[in-house]
């Protein structure tokens, strides 16, 4: 049912301006799978070339080990589910979802039976009749997806379907969308530059930036190693802590920064040697204020500045020494009455949740 | 005061109409109101019948109208099949282009609307003239001479830029990914069309075909040309003022105002209902979605007077004493109209005498005096004289 989508070297070029470059990902049969980026990093025209509706400059598109140049959309056994949904106004629930039938010549009757189906599926029996208006948000969304999985496609693409829905309807569908995934059994490529959507529903991401992919693996992978400055700091929140290589022990490198020394972790695939421009990355939560009995490998001193209240989270806002700025979370359980904004704390965190990666550009400057 | 522009606007705006409509109705050969002679529906009918021609024929009876009419109607018609496809086309071409192009095809396409009529119809002639002279006796010969045919060629130049404009306005709010997801759920490109572009475009559609029909049915600088050697409504209508108009003009125009007012309300009742339809369903949706039932107490329907009954009642009222003082006055049918006749014959055949009575010796032609020119003056000078003689037809 389901298939493998690959994408060899692909390019895309709108005149000079490459809207993706030399692409290669390779995505299993079955697979929840998520390009994740910025907007205007590629992702979109990453999916019209794999549904069909952009040839690529450069490259080939495979679904199933077949090569799809010159198959148009209409040939392709792929379903996209467009960002505004495009629904067709014109026509009921029921006609919405039966017309990947209609157009293929299927009979009245089996059309509808396959609608009931679907509309079973998703959850809205008897409801057909209705026309695409009188629905709520979610519901168009479920119809939308029932629509693209009328011709049972071996390859599901969604282009930010939930972008236009509200929070608690968002958290609902993805949900949805994961089970919806389980039980029809077939390949999802998922477009969002949501990186909560794609952490909590993807088996794998790839994360994209200005047309080139920065990384491919699975969320945790991505989230706890990143490969490129870009990634540590579009995925999740990091603070970056600029620097020199001082010395290296195993898979971990010491940090020079104008605040003092920090160790932290290597990547194995980008290997540092002293003296290198580099940077490291703390995440806020793996600051912490350090009690008596935490081991810890780093230390920071920082002064307050503000604080902030998110409910789960206590957000503190710090500069160290030298005027960078640095942000730290604790959980709201944790008592934090004794900081306040002016005073000077000190803080640590662990080398082992540190990461440490050669310099370049970061996703928010 | 501004009830008091209002009404100036408007008495301005409908006022010819109204006196027109009601010299429709007049049994005067000349369409006038004062001095009415009779209430009568003659305009309306066959007219007033003249030996010398038809110029004084009514509606019913006047069948170069008829004649005009029939060919009107088949000009519309093909305008109408001919223009509205054009005017799609190019509309979903202009989608296509790419934006450097868009706007040279834009005004390329509407210039149409800016050449003069007068021209349009003398270029058709022109260039269906030479081609009919290539093909010798043939059918080319016969079709490029033939005024019908030209006229839906030539009014179909410009009033397929009118229908172009409508789909643009269209189509400018169609979402193009309804193509897309159509193509992608596994559509041809026909399909697309058919299934998806043509339901969407369908109003467009239907008013492009009424304006193309109406502005093919008015037309008059353009088809005066191509019309060649026949006749539409509208060359009708100017032919006969030129010989002097007639009531029968008057009862055409009323039929006329008459027929687009019922269409217009038919339509608007129409949708109307088609509106309050919509609004109920929606109504019931949101009832089946509120589990409180107090909601659907207050949608209970209860009986209402309509408030237009006021106002059929007052028209009732005043049709019934018109009428009513119309019959009493005899001012209405065959026996006034009959009246008026023989007055008028009767102050014929005084002035007939008076003419034989003043009629001049031999003694007097031959004695050269001209004096008798006073007399003739006399007579040559009653208004009523030459009323029944309206011209050769």
């Amino acid at each position: 049912m389901s298939a493998d989508v690959e994408l060899s070297d692909v390019s895309v070029t709108f005149g000079s301006f490459y809207a993706a470059k030399n692409v290669n990902v390779k995505v299993n049969g079955g697979e929840f799978f998520s390009f994740l980026g910025p907007s205007g990093c590629g992702k979109t025209t990453l999916l019209r070339a794999i549904s069909g509706f952009q040839e690529p400059s450069e490259g080939k598109v495979l679904i199933d080990n077949k090569d799809m140049s010159g198959i148009g959309p209409n040939k392709r056994p792929t379903a996209l589910i467009f960002q505004n949904l495009a629904l067709f106004p014109l026509m009921s629930v029921s006609e919405n979802i039966a017309f990947s039938l209609e157009v293929r010549g299927v009979s009245k009757e089996e059309r509808k039976k396959r609608a009931d189906e679907l509309l079973e599926l998703i959850a809205l029996e008897g409801q057909g009749e209705k026309k695409v208006h009188q629905l709520s948000g979610g519901q168009k969304q479920r119809v939308a997806i029932a629509r693209a999985l009328a011709v049972e496609p071996k390859v599901l693409l969604l282009d930010e379907p939930l972008s236009a829905l509200d929070l608690k309807l968002r958290q609902r569908m993805r949900t949805e969308l994961r089970e919806i995934q389980k039980r029809v059994n077939i390949t999802f490529i998922y477009i969002t530059h949501d990186q909560g959507e794609a952490l909590t529903m993807s088996d794998r991401i790839a994360v994209m930036n200005e047309g080139e992919l920065e990384q491919i693996g699975k969320c945790d992978e991505v989230y706890n190693n990143p490969l490129t400055p870009f990634v540590a700091t579009f995925v999740g929140e990091n603070n970056p802590l600029y620097g020199k290589v001082t010395g290296i022990k195993g898979d971990k490198a010491q940090i020079e920064t104008a605040d003092g020394q920090y160790l932290a972790m290597m990547n194995e695939t980008k290997k540092l040697n002293i003296g290198d421009e580099s940077i490291a990355f703390v995440r806020p939560e793996s600051l912490f204020i350090p009690r008596d009995d935490d081991s810890f490998d780093n230390k920071i001193d920082v002064n307050i500045e503000s604080f902030e209240f998110e409910g789960n989270l206590k957000n503190f806002y710090a500069r160290l020494q030298s005027g960078a700025k640095i942000k730290f979370s604790v959980p709201n359980a944790i008592d934090t009455s004794s900081i306040s904004s002016g005073s000077s704390i000190a803080l640590g965190f662990d080398s082992s949740k540190s990461v440490i990666l050669p310099k370049a550009s970061l996703a928010i400057d | 005061m501004m009830g008091i522009y209002i009404f100036i606007f408007f008495a301005y705006l409908f006022g010819p109409l109204i006196i027109m409509s009601i010299t429709a109705f007049n049994s005067a050969e000349f369409p006038s109101i004062a001095p009415w002679e009779c209430f009568s529906f003659r305009w309306f009918n066959e007219g007033k019948i003249a030996y010398d021609g038809q110029h004084l024929a009514g509606l019913l009876s006047d069948w170069r109208l008829h004649d005009g009419i029939i060919s009107s109607l088949i000009i519309g018609a093909g305008v109408v099949t001919l223009s509205v496809p054009i005017g799609m086309a190019a509309a979903i071409v202009l989608t296509q282009v790419r934006s450097q192009l868009r706007d040279i095809y834009y005004s390329i396409s509407i210039m149409p609307v800016l050449f003069p009529g007068v021209i349009i119809g003398i270029s058709t002639v022109v260039l269906w003239d030479r081609i009919a002279g290539l093909g010798g006796e043939g059918f080319i010969s016969d079709i490029g001479r033939n005024g019908i045919f030209l006229t839906i060629l030539a009014q179909t130049c410009f009033i397929s830029t009118y229908c172009f404009l409508i789909f643009v306005a269209r189509l400018q709010r169609f979402d193009q990914t309804q193509e897309e997801a159509a193509l992608d759920l596994g559509a041809s490109q026909t399909q697309v069309f058919f299934k998806i572009l043509v339901p969407y475009l369908s109003p467009a559609i239907a008013s492009a075909a009424v304006i193309a029909f109406l502005f093919s049915f008015e037309n008059y600088n353009t088809t005066v040309f191509s019309i060649l050697s026949d006749q539409t409504l509208t060359t009708v209508i100017a032919s006969k003022v030129r010989l002097g108009i007639s009531p029968a003009l008057s009862a055409l125009a009323l039929t006329i105002i008459a027929l687009t007012i019922i269409a217009a309300v038919t339509y608007e009742v129409l949708r109307r209902r088609a509106e309050k339809r919509y609004a109920e369903s929606q109504e019931r949706f949101v009832k089946e979605k509120a589990a409180d039932n107090r909601i659907n107490k207050k949608y209970k329907a209860g009986f209402k007077i309509p408030k237009g009954i006021t106002a059929i009642l007052l028209i009732v009222v005043f049709a019934t004493y018109g009428a009513t003082q119309i019959v009493k006055n005899d001012l209405y049918g065959q026996s006034c109209i009959d009246a008026a006749d023989k007055e008028k014959k009767s102050k014929f055949l005084e002035q007939l005498q008076t003419l034989e009575s003043n009629e001049l010796t031999d003694e007097e032609l031959s004695g050269g005096s001209l004096g008798g020119n006073q007399d003739y003056g006399d007579i040559f000078g009653d208004p009523s004289l030459f009323q029944d003689f309206g011209g050769f037809d």
